[in-house]
């Protein structure tokens, strides 16, 4: 990175019907907002120079995020306040850009620091106490193999799940809690999580919507977020 | 719930529910629009919205990409539509042109829609939901105008289906007094006698002025409270209108007016196209679609005179927008989208005559933003390459070039005023600047086609290669690759070629064989456009109202995206043919006679029938005829019959 380059990090959301955005949707769709929203934003060297500018890890189609976070380097600094209205004025609603502060230039990129994700995840016409058993049941299990694309891959539910999953009664709904750990072995996506509980339990599939609620940086000493 | 009738597994939806006769007796009552809007509109988008998890790319359907309009106040909405696809209709510049200018009328709400991907389409359906608008989700059917765009033949079956998923009756004859209008307008619209019963009205020409004049008809029609074959007579009316139940054809299927329809309808043209400034803010798709930039449309038309190109004779004259418009335009676009990239469009784009000093300054604007600018098509010469490199410096894609026939008799025969040299000369000018690959356009069964010409395809082919690889540092020799594009001449209706037989799908076969003979393989990536394809093409560019009946059946029958190969199914439409009792292998492939009735007759482009017969002439005895926005008038008669004249911001160059 040039030394006159200034890494601003920016939280937004995913939310409303945009959810059914894909990931490369969504970058596009921030790339544009800063430019249509004249940020001195720096490009990349080389052939076909591009915005410099970097996601955390992908939301999948259909998965709402509450905070998502993105750096942009910049050429110019703009204060921080006015680099976040600039932004935000550019941006659709459900992408909206909510915080924004510069950080270290020598930080590690957000897809690899972010590796703890929380999700929320509200299903449909089941019984919560029927989901919490089955949850209980398969975590208890240890693992978990999903096939994906015809390989199927096996989650260390102990490492996957560094904390408990909790559901609730929330009138015909449950909501489900659960915070996964993302890396390069794979994450974990609660869909398929939920899914093998509906297996257990022998429920049919339920409607499922997703939303990540955080996601967060392990450190020494804890979890943090990174703005 | 409305009644579902069933036809070969496909729903035609009643209006309303209809316990009674499918047609209800004249002079009926009519119930007005008395449907509790907001309440049912939100209950409709949650109920779309519903259907976002279960389908396959849902940024088809959301609706609220940057520069979406949505207007609730308003009296009168038009549901604009594009007959494929999402990702191909925001592609679209008529469309954007025409929701910009619309929804810059008072009281006037334009909106978009698109064909439904079958997964969607069979969602819609199952669950009774009817299309709708993706802004405001207004069902189709409550708006007061469809505007359909007819960009070519193989999306006619997508029209049917937009309308049948929009529960609007498919026939015109059948649609009620609160039922839309449904209007067709663009490319197709030259000859629309197939789809003729399905649309109330088509315009022929540009719409920046009669879209709007249009509306103001209809709007003038619903105050007077005037019924809908008032209202169809009305529109008839407005120059360039075409309503295709006021005319009946005669026995040779060429539509004859009734009383009080014009003889002929001529097409509309803008005089000065900087007097309708390029949409600035159009909307910014969230999925990735075709030509996913800005753009400018920098000319309109292009009378370089190829005699295979009903774009080169429909959207004459020749207007130009100039360089300091185009400039304005392509920043202030850029600025309002955000977009990375700006295109600047037209038929033949190093024509404009301020190209140069445009890419100049706008290479100055925006350096180091990493926004590029692209030029869609180039002419077969050194300038053009040059113009390439202006824009796209280090950007290695491949340059594309139509040569259009292997040899020199048979580029004169179709007027495409290019040589061997100025093909080989440009070639090794792009490989010396850095290029590796080219993309090179033929067609196959042009008039007069001889398999010399054919095997002069392969011949010139090796020519380019062995230059190219001769233009490039002998290590790099392995990475230059020519693309080849063969598609089959499909002759349409107001061009020179509009009575030429195409080839019929045996002889193109044999043609095939005959060019692979001579073309090389090694560093060659040789693709077809699918011959049956552009037999269907064929068959719909020229057929008369008869074709109608074979076009719903053929939808019936299943038939939708048949631009799509993996969708297209001859068979399915040469049973619809029959059952039609329609002869495709006529139409397409038969022979006429200059003179001989044709089904476009009394719709005029302005170009005169004496001079594309003229034209003809000329083809047949490989005579050229020069471009008159460089020279002198050649006399097609456009610019006299439409009051208008060529418009050029400087003076042309070139070849
Ligand atoms: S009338 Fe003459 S000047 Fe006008 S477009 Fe035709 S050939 Fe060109």
């Amino acid at each position: 990175m040039a030394p006159d380059e200034f890494r601003l990090r920016a939280r937004y959301r995913k939310g409303g019907r945009l959810r059914f955005l894909s990931h490369l949707e969504v970058a596009r769709a921030l790339e544009r907002a800063a430019r249509r929203g004249g940020m001195p934003y720096a490009v990349t060297k080389g052939y076909t120079p591009r915005m410099k500018v970097a996601f955390g890890p992908a939301l999948p189609v259909g998965t709402a995020g509450e905070r998502e976070y993105l750096d942009l380097w910049l050429r110019e600094y703009v204060p921080a306040p006015a680099a976040l209205r600039r932004l935000a004025g550019a941006t659709p609603e459900d992408l909206a850009p909510t915080e924004a502060r510069y950080t270290r230039a020598a930080e590690p990129s957000l897809a690899s620091a972010l590796t703890i994700a929380r999700y929320e995840a509200v299903v449909d016409g089941v019984v919560a106490e029927e989901l919490e058993a089955a949850l209980g049941e398969l975590t208890a299990s240890g693992e978990l193999a999903v096939e994906h694309k015809g390989k199927t891959k096996v989650f260390d539910l102990a490492r996957s799940l560094p904390e408990e999953v909790r559901v609730k009664a929330d009138g015909g709904r449950s909501v489900v809690t659960l915070t996964t750990r993302m890396g390069p072995e794979g994450s974990l996506r609660p869909e398929v999580l939920l899914s093998a509980a509906f297996d257990v339990a022998g429920i049919r599939d339920a409607p499922v919507s997703v939303t990540r609620t955080d996601v967060l940086m392990e450190e020494e000493g804890g979890w943090a977020r990174p703005l | 719930m409305p009644e579902a009738a069933w036809h070969g597994g496909r729903s035609t939806f009643g209006r309303r529910a209809k316990a009674g006769p499918a047609h209800p007796p004249p002079g009926r009552a009519v119930l007005g629009k008395t449907r509790p809007r907001a309440a049912a509109l939100g209950e409709l988008a949650q109920r779309t919205a519903a259907l976002f998890g279960r389908v396959e790319r849902p940024a088809r359907y959301l609706d609220s990409e940057w520069g979406a309009r949505r207007r609730e106040d308003v009296s009168y909405r038009v549901c604009l539509v594009y007959p494929d696809t999402y990702e191909l209709g925001m592609a679209n510049q008529a469309l954007a042109i025409l929701y910009d200018l619309l929804n810059s009328i008072g009281g006037v709400a334009a909106e978009r829609c698109f064909v439904p991907a079958r997964d969607m389409a069979a969602l819609l359906r199952a669950e009774g939901v009817p299309l709708a608008t993706l802004e405001s989700v207004t069902p189709l059917r409550e708006c007061r105008m469809i505007g359909i765009t007819l960009p070519y033949e193989l999306t006619y079956t997508n029209v049917l289906e937009t309308l049948d998923l929009a529960q609007v009756p498919l026939h015109s004859s059948e649609r009620e007094e609160d039922d839309p209008l449904v209007l067709g307008g663009g490319p197709s619209a030259y000859n629309p006698e197939p789809l003729a019963p399905f649309l109330d009205a088509v315009l022929l020409g540009e719409g920046e002025e009669a879209a709007g004049e249009i509306v103001a008809a209809h709007r003038a029609s619903l105050e007077a409270g005037e019924d809908r074959a008032t209202l169809l007579r009305r529109l008839a009316d407005v120059p360039g209108v075409y309503v295709p139940s006021l005319y009946e054809p005669d026995s040779a299927g060429r539509p004859r007016p009734l009383a009080g329809a014009p003889a002929r309808v001529l097409k509309r043209v803008v005089t000065d196209l900087e007097a309708h400034r390029s949409p600035t803010c159009p909307v910014v798709p969230y999925m990735d679609v075709v030509h996913d930039r800005a753009t400018v449309e920098v000319t309109r038309g292009c009378t370089r005179g190829c005699r295979f190109c009903q774009a080169g004779m429909v959207y004459r004259p020749v207007r130009e927008r100039g360089a300091d418009a185009v400039v304005r335009d392509a920043l202030a676009t850029l600025e309002c989208t955000g977009y990375d990239e700006v295109s600047l469009t037209s038929l033949s784009t190093a024509d404009h005559s301020q190209l140069e000093d445009v890419l100049r300054r706008l290479a100055r604007r925006l350096e180091g933003t990493g926004i590029s600018v692209s030029l869609p098509s180039l002419r077969v010469d050194a300038f053009s390459v040059d113009m390439a490199r202006l824009v796209s410096a280090g950007r290695r894609s491949g340059l594309t070039f139509a040569p259009e026939a292997g040899t020199q008799r048979l580029r004169d025969v179709v007027n495409k005023n290019v040589t061997d040299d100025d093909l080989l000369g440009t070639v090794r000018r792009a490989f010396s600047s850095g290029w590796r690959r080219v993309k090179l356009y033929f067609m196959l069964g042009l008039p007069t086609e001889t398999d010399d010409d054919i095997r002069g395809i392969g011949e010139l082919v090796a020519r380019v290669m062995a230059d190219a690889r001769a233009a490039v540092p002998p290590n790099e020799r392995g990475a230059v690759r020519v693309g080849v594009s063969v598609s089959t001449f499909v002759p349409k209706a107001h061009t020179p070629f509009q009575w030429e037989p195409q080839l019929t799908l045996e002889e193109v076969r044999r043609r095939q064989a005959v060019l692979r003979e001579t073309m090389p393989r090694k560093g060659v990536d040789l693709s077809w456009h699918d011959p049956e394809a552009s037999f269907l093409e064929g068959v719909l560019a020229r057929g008369d109202r008869r074709l109608a009946e074979a076009v719903e059946a053929a939808w019936r029958a299943g038939a939708v995206f048949d631009a799509w190969t993996e969708e297209f199914d001859l068979g399915r439409w040469l049973v619809a043919f029959e059952s039609a009792g329609v002869d495709p292998g006529a139409i397409a492939s038969g022979k006429r006679e200059p003179g001989a009735p044709l089904p476009w007759e009394h719709l005029s482009s302005g170009v005169s029938t004496a001079y594309l017969r003229l034209e003809r002439k000329r083809a047949l005895a490989a005579e050229v005829t020069p471009d008159c926005s460089f020279g002198e008038c050649t006399g097609c008669a456009v610019c006299e019959e439409l009051g208008v004249d060529v418009v050029l911001g400087g003076e042309r160059r070139g070849t």
